[in-house]
């Protein structure tokens, strides 16, 4: 492009203005908004045209479109005129000129707030609405959503883009491993499988053997985390021996194995749920059971480069007295934070520990200085999940959510007391919300919160926006 | 899609500047509008577009809406209608694109068959039929248009759904109908001789088709089916003691040979089994016949696979031991797929290694086969795309194949093949009551169900119709 420019007879300057024909309509633009596009945009090839030659440049597209995509390149926003086009029209228009980045981040949900969110969508796949699982790693804010041993996609749009069958009944773990891979797994079927969602095909199994013990077999995959270069799945077998293991992303192989156990206790059982921490180059893992004697569990984070496990914590058994019988009913990791959070099952308080300080007992117990939010009772189906440094809680049907006060100081710098009202508690949702189910799963990704209950078919999208909702009443 | 491409025009300052001889200029009511020829040309080579592309060099003016002309433009430019087509009645669009000639265009972006997404099937419509009676039969065209017959009338609806009418037909009741095109069927009864080519558009009866046979008794039609080039039908005698199927030339009507005759003497039950379903596999060339009878002794049938050019059976199956319910050949996926009688599951044959010793794989609990009841009893199985879809009383299961990655030695047969299954449409839609047709025609999944007098219409939640 540069030689293009130097070498051209006329110097060009971005402020030379240029005359398009889109589909028989003329609009004049500066060269630089034509070159905001960013260097792959059809506009961007029309600007190094030899501007010697007075020819104008005929388009043969829809010019209402256009004159929308054109005030996207000036101003960087979507004009209002945009809310005539429908938004797959947007995109596949903005395609055709290359300028879908700009697009995709003009009409990205603004920053996603708990604080400030509202149910936006709904997403429900024609059939099978009943979700197993789902992920939304992807930072674009589209879903992957296993129900009934289908996956269905759905793009940065929330618009469904594919819908591929796999050979389980059931997944009950999916993970990201390309943007076109994921891996799945189900507690009814063995192996961890690869699906290729541009065709359609199972393009790989990983299966746990050991051939120094022919016990080893059928191995069921609980819980599945990626990071850069690996996915961890952690696997158990009919007589719950377990273990975790290290597949490499490219060549679909396993590398390593770590945190063998032989499941023959509770602190031994396989994992359930599994996070990467990429910051610290650690892998997080919980299970927590509950039975008659109440909720049991545990939380390791293991090096995987060295196999070793950094830390760990049991429960019942750990932490100090005053906290005997309340152990955690769930945990969840803020990968940004560098936090542990836990809800304990008896007095359904919130705790966090510092991921950079663990210690014997490294837990503050969060607390609610609002007499009418106090808890009343335990925690007996719950999820916790963090994403954007707040900290989702669902109980039952209820959705709330720890945001963390501004201008305080850093939990682990401020002595004991002080760090209990660091986070503020906060509802996000409605009662006549929360009366739609309990909540089975919830995940954030690209400033959305995606949100599954038990028995109702579909995922509940929540977003943060600008715009009031102003609502009418004459 | 289709992407015309950007083009320099050699022009001066002029609002519409004048083009290279690439850049076509149209005035419609007033309004200018720019394009491409291959944009024009990509409306066919005999549309009233192709030759306004030739219309040079100067300006044509068309004397008609410019705003539905804009929609119609975008359609050509992108394949697809943009969304200010909202704005108009779906009626408004195809009478605008039968003048301009491009209705097929417009039919395929909303209709066509490929647009079919089996995954994202939805119950979206429903379409009322008037009077008492139920459907008692069905038959699609490719690009959605539908023909329901239901007592002695047949209605008839175009692809978009939006306009119908209704024939009042000599039958009683119609058991058998096949749509030839768009307006052209061929129905045929239990106790009606003869077939009948009903051209519903212009409400005609073109011909009746009749086999002649050796009792001279009348000839009954139990099923009908269709190949790119015949016309077959299966007939019985009105004294029930012979059988055929009738190969026809499908442009003419005029019989073209006679596959699988049989005459019966005596108590000979396997040839005195008519064929109850035709249906062609293109990829194999080959049609399959399937006729089934419930006696004292349990419900037996066979499966033949005829080569209609030689007139000989390519390959057969007696049906004893759980005898399908209903039966069906997908050539995208190269197998034939029954549901049992007793079992109520459903079965799969490869089609790339048949041989006479073949037998069925069983997908589900083959344990069931043999326990006598008849489960499966008024199941139907029809085959689209990719996907075998069964129906079981009221709900509809598609089965879809999972292409499994490399097969791994010793621990799978190498050409084992996995078929799964998955309940079609949410909570609210299952266990209505029982399905009596199913059919696909364009992008949709067509159904009737048991006492009630309407067609329902399934299709992709993503297309507004």
């Amino acid at each position: 492009m540069a030689a293009a420019t130097s070498d051209s007879n006329c110097v060009t300057s971005p402020d030379d203005r240029i005359k398009l024909n889109v589909g028989g309509k003329l609009f004049e633009s500066t060269l630089s908004t034509l070159r905001s596009g960013g260097p792959d945009s059809l506009f961007t090839a029309l600007s190094y045209r030899d501007t010697g030659d007075t020819n104008l440049v005929f388009i043969d597209r829809d010019p209402e479109i256009f004159s929308v995509l054109i005030s996207l390149l000036r101003t960087n926003q979507l004009p209002s005129t945009a809310n005539r086009f429908s938004k797959q029209e947007l995109a596949d228009e903005a395609l055709y000129y290359g300028i879908d980045t700009q697009l995709r981040s003009a009409m990205a949900p603004s920053s996603f707030d708990g604080i400030d969110a509202s149910n936006i969508a709904t997403i429900r796949p024609a059939s099978e609405g009943l979700s197993s699982t789902f992920t939304a790693a992807g930072v674009d804010g589209s879903i992957w959503i296993a129900h009934g041993g289908q996956v269905s996609c759905y793009d940065w749009n929330l618009s469904h883009s594919c819908t591929i069958r796999t050979h389980l009944d059931e997944i009950d773990s999916i993970c990201r491993v390309w943007p076109e891979i994921a891996a799945i797994g189900s507690a009814s079927n063995a192996g961890l499988h690869f699906y290729d969602f541009s065709h359609g095909r199972n393009v790989g199994t990983v299966r746990w053997t050991d051939p120094s013990d022919p016990r080893i077999f059928k191995a069921r995959v609980n819980a599945i985390a990626g990071s850069e270069s690996s996915i961890f799945a952690a696997f158990d077998c009919q007589h719950r021996e377990n273990c975790i293991l290290e597949v490499d992303k490219t060549k679909l192989q396993i590398v390593s194995q770590l945190a063998r156990q032989s499941g023959n206790q509770v602190k031994h059982t396989v994992p359930r749920k599994l996070t990467w921490v990429p910051q610290t180059s650690v892998l997080v893992g919980s299970t927590v059971t509950s039975g008659a004697f109440g909720y049991s569990g545990y939380i390791r984070l293991w090096d995987p480069r060295s196999g070793e496990m950094v830390w760990e914590t049991n429960e019942p058994g750990a932490g100090r007295s005053s906290r005997f019988g309340d152990s955690f009913a769930c945990v969840g990791v803020d990968v940004e934070g560098l936090a542990l959070f836990k809800l304990c099952s008896q007095s359904g308080d919130l705790a966090m520990a510092d991921m950079r300080h663990l210690k014997e007992d490294p837990w503050i117990y969060l607390q609610e200085k609002n007499p009418s939010l106090v808890n009343t009772g335990g925690a007996s189906s719950s999820v916790i999940h963090c994403y954007r440094r707040q900290v989702f809680v669902g109980r039952e049907g209820d959705l709330e959510v720890w945001s963390r006060l501004e201008g305080m100081k850093n939990g682990a710098e401020i002595a004991g007391g002080d760090a209990e009202g660091l986070y503020r508690r906060n509802f996000v949702d409605k009662i006549k919300d929360s009366e739609r189910g309990i909540i089975k799963q919830i995940e954030g990704g690209g400033n959305r919160l995606f949100i599954s209950r038990e028995d109702v078919e579909g995922i509940e999208v929540w977003e943060t926006t600008c715009s009031s909702g102003v609502i009418s009443v004459l | 899609m289709n992407m015309p491409p950007a083009s320099a025009s050699n022009s001066s300052e002029c609002p519409l500047p004048k083009s290279d001889s690439n850049i076509v200029t149209i005035n419609v009511g007033g309004q200018f509008f720019q394009t491409t020829k291959q944009t024009l040309y990509s409306a066919g080579p005999k549309s009233f577009f192709a030759k306004i592309a030739e219309f040079q060099p100067s300006d044509p003016f068309i004397d008609r809406d410019p705003e539905l002309f804009a929609v119609l433009l975008s359609l050509l430019r992108t394949g697809n209608l943009p969304s200010k087509a909202r704005a108009y009645d779906l009626q408004d669009l195809i009478s605008e694109s039968q003048f301009y000639g491009i209705e097929h265009t417009l039919r395929n972006s909303l209709s066509g068959p490929s647009q079919f997404e089996p995954f994202n099937l939805q119950k979206s419509i429903i379409l009322p039929l008037n009077g008492r009676d139920t459907p008692s039969a069905i038959a699609t065209s490719e690009f959605g248009s539908v023909h329901v017959a239901h007592g002695s009338k047949i209605t008839s609806f175009d692809w978009s759904l939006r306009r119908k009418s209704t024939y009042l037909t000599q039958f009683i009741a119609v058991d058998s109908l096949l749509a030839l095109s768009d307006s052209v069927v061929a129905a045929g009864a239990h106790d009606f001789s003869g077939l009948q080519i009903i051209d519903l558009k212009r409400k005609v009866i073109e011909t009746t088709l009749h086999w002649e046979n050796m009792t001279r008794s009348g000839s009954t039609v139990l099923a009908i089916g269709s190949s790119p080039e015949h016309l077959f039908a299966s007939y019985e005698s009105g004294r029930r003691n012979s059988n055929s199927i009738m190969v026809y030339d499908l442009n003419t009507f005029s019989p073209v040979t006679e596959i699988a005759h049989n005459e019966i003497f005596g108590a000979d039950i396997d040839s005195a089994i008519p064929a109850t379903k035709l249906k062609w596999s293109s990829g194999y060339n080959l049609l399959m016949a399937s006729g089934s009878h419930s006696g004292p002794s349990g419900v037996s049938g066979s499966i033949r696979l005829w080569d209609v050019r030689s007139g000989n059976v390519v390959w057969e199956m007696k049906e004893q031991i759980d005898c399908f319910v209903d039966v069906t050949v997908s050539d995208n996926l190269s197998v034939i797929f029954k549901v049992g009688v007793h079992s109520g599951e459903a079965f799969f044959m490869d089609m790339r290694n048949l041989s006479y010793g073949n037998s069925w794989v069983c997908l589900g609990d083959s344990k069931k086969v043999l326990n006598g009841r008849k489960e499966g009893i008024g199941c139907k199985v029809e085959d689209q795309g990719n996907q075998v879809f069964c129906t079981k009383g009221g709900d509809i299961e598609m089965w879809s194949e999972v292409i499994m990655g490399s097969a791994k030695k010793g621990d799978e047969k190498l050409d084992s093949r996995v078929f799964k299954k998955n309940l079609m449409g949410l909570v609210k839609d299952i266990g209505g009551s029982k399905i009596s047709n199913l059919a696909f025609g364009g992008n949709k999944m067509f159904l009737t169900r048991k006492d009630q007098q309407f067609v329902e219409v399934w299709q992709s939640s993503t297309v507004e119709l």
